[in-house]
């Protein structure tokens, strides 16, 4: 039994689901489900089509160099059944499992930290156009007025004051 | 009865391009039915008689079945370079089982009367359902050389 791949969403295939189609050039081509398959059928490019994992990896949306996914990748060549190997690779594949998730989950939060930068610039823009909402714009310029007087008349009476 | 007769006013109107493809038979049209009497065919062993170029595609005229429709481990009669010859099909575009290819064209073996294939050699990919059926295709299977 394997869990194949989807030609069109890269989804798992698990076994009794659904279609496999050959084609005259003996390429095989599986889909998880009609959907994919009737995308296909339209001649639907899964590089264009946005929902696909093919787009998201194409488009840098998703990780695609790791170390982790390497584990993914089909070998042709079989291994010689061990026991304690199997054992092993049971225990490895979980811890992988999860190694791999948290660096997709990373690689996804560091594209997103953009997003969130820019945003916050937008919002100080935004509050200093309207600003108007929150102050009114000759809110305190009357006492600032004044200050400035008093503070130009107390250095005048101080300049006098180092004439004499 | 339906399926026949759109199969036969198709056959009509699809007489002159597949002289032009000579001995492949592709259907252009969009219908995905099993094989039955008409039906034109690709035949994908390594034989003189499939191989050769004639301008009539090789065509069912006998399905060997209770009903006339032919689907995968069906004997097959067939009508090639004007002689008449037994064959097995091996594929077809309709959707079958949910857990069986489907293939891109209606593929035939040419076989003798006995069960033995006339051809060394099939290229093209053999579902792997036709080990488990009834019959003895174990010829077939020994020289097929990819599955699917």
């Amino acid at each position: 039994m394997r869990v194949e791949k989807c030609y069109f969403c890269s989804g798992p295939v698990y076994p009794g689901h659904g279609m496999m189609f050959v084609r005259n050039d003996c390429k095989v081509f599986r889909f998880c489900k009609s959907k994919c398959h009737k995308n296909f059928k339209k001649k639907r490019n899964p590089r264009k089509t946005r929902w696909t994992k093919a787009f998201r990896k194409a488009s840098g949306k998703e990780l695609t160099v790791d170390n982790s996914l390497e584990f993914e990748k089909r070998r042709n060549i079989p291994v010689k059944y061990q026991r304690e190997l199997w054992g092993k690779t049971v225990v490895a594949m979980k811890k992988v499992e999860e190694i791999k998730q948290k660096r997709q989950a990373r690689f996804i939060m560091n594209r997103l930290k953009k997003g969130k930068q820019l945003e916050k610039e937008e919002v100080i823009n935004e509050v200093k156009k309207n600003i108007h909402l929150i102050k009114a714009p000759h809110a305190g310029k009357a006492k600032q007025m004044e200050e400035k007087m008093v503070q130009e008349l107390q250095k005048d009476v101080d300049m006098e004051d180092d004439d004499l | 009865m339906a399926l026949l007769h759109l199969s036969k006013s198709l056959g009509g109107h699809l007489a002159e391009v597949s002289s032009l493809t000579q001995q492949r038979s592709f259907s252009l049209s969009a219908v995905a039915a099993a094989i039955q009497k008409m039906s034109r065919v690709r035949v994908v062993d390594n034989s003189a008689l499939g191989n050769t170029p004639y301008h009539r595609a090789p065509r069912v005229i006998h399905v060997y079945t209770k009903n006339g429709v032919g689907k995968v481990g069906d004997k097959v009669l067939l009508a090639i370079k004007g002689q008449k010859k037994k064959a097995l099909i091996v594929g077809h575009k309709m959707p079958g089982a949910r857990m069986t290819p489907r293939f891109d064209s209606n593929n035939v073996v040419l076989i003798e009367d006995n069960g033995n294939p006339t051809g060394t050699r099939i290229k093209v990919p053999l579902p792997t359902h036709l080990r488990q059926m009834e019959g003895d295709f174990s010829k077939i299977l020994a020289i097929a050389s990819k599955f699917v």
